[in-house]
């Protein structure tokens, strides 16, 4: 579960981020839609304990941010879009285990952790073999092993299909479902309406730093009077302009 | 097995895997003294042999009495006489390497001890014309020395009147390791400073830019590991690198003092560089611990880079200050200013000197390796600080 609490942060005299609450339930999908620069990244880094919040806390699964940053990220996966990074000299196996050692994991368990991951994205034929030639589709399936190897009970998606085509971008779907049915929490970013209007449960349309609104799907559309999550999306945010 | 050696592991088997890396930081160092100075030594070579090649010398004389001086010239093995109608435009075209002009009645001069001259022509611009001239002046020098004993014999005075003083010198290493000491307390710190300064370079730019160019930085600040585990990890693979970079200089370097030892200046038969074994290991721990410093510098740089070109552009005045190395040629450290032994790398370069020539005084050791952990702590410290900003980990 998350449960973040007036998130604030401030790069010089740029607030990034404005005062943000939000809770995501465990087994939920909550969009973060916004333009580039609406401090969805921005967000996510300081959930991922990246960066220190300026004002404000927020909890994953009742650890602290602030105070426990190590024990949030024992909780939390994270997969980013554009660039996979992967090492391309190591091969799929060893850069899955060089991030299940660096969370800490044990031997046998990082091991047995790996063998399922091998057989859920079928990656027997290449997991021993070097990242550097793989295809986009093939690497985005070491880059997703590689953020669940420790096994977290939360997810976080920056703009996971940028720069995907379709084939890559519809593994990273699947697997955003497949965690909501484990129960995972998730919260996932994204400029695409229709691809937040396809995965998330509720939205959170963020513009600014600042959370315009939020609620599911039937309630924006409710609330507006539109059909579409385009159009309300943008009433919302030209009204900010 | 602590995340600092899960890292170290990783970033060591990654470089290892990369030929690009494995090239800069060790083929080339390998490679590059003994083709350059194999190059030296045989320019070194080419430019001397000619003069004890039979006929290597070609020059013209104008000596119509056949003087006796001009006879001994001529009987010179390795001189060939040529014709030429203006020796000043062959000399300068090079198609000479000198010109000898006797004058008539130079014997007769000498006979009733009068001034004789010799005109000599050579290129001045030419070290060819420039090394016959010193050639022909000493077989002058000589005729001169002789026409003098025979003129003080004709007058019956001893010829040690022309000694007063005669010389004896000593010194307490025997000649051949002398020079070869002072080669080497010439050469080592300068190259060792350089090797330490240059080494982690190729390394660092991959560790640190490289890793955000990439995009693995962000993933791998999401993992369990704290910064300063991946910290340590970076800036002791960076530093093994480093160490391996400079053997691979060294190792080159020892090839060519073998196989051009005329590019260093040493024909001399029996010259040793023989270091102590106690010099030897204290050489070897203060270059590991300057190789620190740079690499710990180097990698807080590159991880302020945006990018692997970036990171390279600001490294490159890093191999400059390794060029401080150069200090070797001025200091003398048997009477140094103990300010040496407190300016950043002079000390360095200073204290290895001291090492080469045998001189081990605890004093200096103490304190060069006190600046040495305060420097390695200093860099560290630096590079801890760039880690832990977030305008510099997210400077994209």
């Amino acid at each position: 579960m998350i449960v973040v609490k007036g998130l604030s942060k401030k790069f010089k005299d740029v607030e990034a981020v404005k005062d943000i609450s939000f809770t995501v339930n465990d087994g939920e999908i909550v969009g973060l839609l916004g333009e580039n620069g609406a401090g969805k990244t921005t967000t996510l880094r300081m959930l991922a304990t990246m960066l220190k919040p300026t004002k404000g806390t927020a909890f994953i699964n009742d650890y602290s941010i602030i105070e426990e940053p190590q024990k949030v990220r024992k909780e939390i996966g994270i997969l980013f879009g554009g660039e996979v990074g992967l090492y391309d000299r190591l091969t799929a196996r060893e850069n899955i285990e060089y991030f299940g050692k660096l969370n800490s994991m044990d031997e046998k368990d990082m091991k047995d952790s790996i063998n399922e991951l091998i057989d859920k994205f079928q990656m027997e034929e290449y997991i021993d073999r070097r990242v550097g030639k793989f295809s986009r589709g093939m690497k985005q399936r070491v880059a997703i092993a590689r953020s669940i190897v420790h096994q977290p009970t939360v997810m976080l998606f920056d703009e996971p299909t940028t720069g995907l085509d379709v084939t890559a971008a519809k593994i990273v779907h699947d697997f955003i479902l497949q965690c909501r049915e484990e129960g995972k929490s998730i919260i996932f970013s994204s400029h695409s309406m229709q691809e937040v209007e396809r995965l998330s449960d509720r939205i959170i349309i963020i513009h600014k730093g600042s959370i315009m609104d939020e609620g599911t799907i039937d309630y924006f559309k409710k609330k507006y009077e539109k059909d579409n999550m385009e159009d309300i999306f943008i009433q919302l945010v030209g009204e900010k302009r | 097995m602590s995340i600092t050696s899960i890292v170290y592991k990783k970033e060591l088997l990654d470089i290892f895997r990369d030929k690009k890396t494995l090239v800069a930081a060790i083929l080339i160092p390998f490679l590059l003294y003994p083709i350059m100075f194999g190059f030296m030594g045989k320019g070194i070579k080419g430019t001397t042999s000619f003069m004890e090649k039979e006929d290597g010398i070609e020059i013209a004389m104008i000596d119509n009495d056949d003087s006796e001086i001009g006879e001994i010239i001529k009987a010179q093995k390795n001189i060939k006489i040529k014709e030429s109608d203006n020796m000043l435009e062959d000399v300068k075209a090079g198609k000479l390497l000198l010109g000898i002009e006797i004058p008539q009645g130079f014997d007769e001069n000498i006979a009733t001890e009068q001034e004789a001259n010799i005109t000599i022509v050579f290129d001045n611009t030419s070290q060819k014309s420039n090394m016959v001239m010193s050639y022909i002046n000493e077989i002058i020098d000589q005729y001169s020395k002789d026409i003098v004993t025979r003129r003080l014999e004709n007058k019956k005075i001893d010829t040690n009147i022309l000694n007063p003083i005669n010389t004896v010198t000593k010194s307490p290493e025997k000649e051949e390791s002398g020079f070869g000491k002072l080669m080497l307390s010439l050469m080592l710190p300068m190259m060792l400073v350089i090797f330490a300064s240059s080494g982690p370079i190729a390394s660092a730019v991959d560790l640190g830019a490289g890793e955000k160019e990439r995009g693995t930085l962000e993933p791998l600040l999401t993992t369990q590991a704290s910064r300063m585990s991946l910290l340590w990890g970076k800036f002791l693979a960076i530093t093994t690198m480093g160490i391996i970079t400079s053997l691979a200089f060294i190792g080159g370097l020892a090839i060519s003092m073998k196989t051009s030892p005329e590019a260093f200046g040493y024909g001399v038969e029996g010259t040793t560089f023989a270091l102590e074994p106690k010099a030897l290991i204290i050489i070897a721990v203060i270059t590991i611990l300057l190789t620190m410093v740079f690499g710990a510098l180097a990698l807080a740089i590159s991880i302020y880079a945006r990018s692997f070109k970036e990171a390279q552009t600001y490294l490159t005045p890093l191999s400059f200050i390794g060029m401080i190395g150069f200090t070797s040629y001025f200091i003398e450290p048997k009477n140094m200013s103990t300010v040496f032994l407190h300016i950043p790398i002079v000390n360095t370069v200073a204290i290895i000197k001291e090492l080469t020539l045998g001189i081990f005084n605890i004093t200096h050791l103490a304190i060069v390796f006190i600046w040495m952990f305060i420097y390695i702590g200093l860099s560290i410290a630096f590079a801890r600080y760039m880690f832990s900003k977030e305008e510099v980990i997210f400077r994209t």
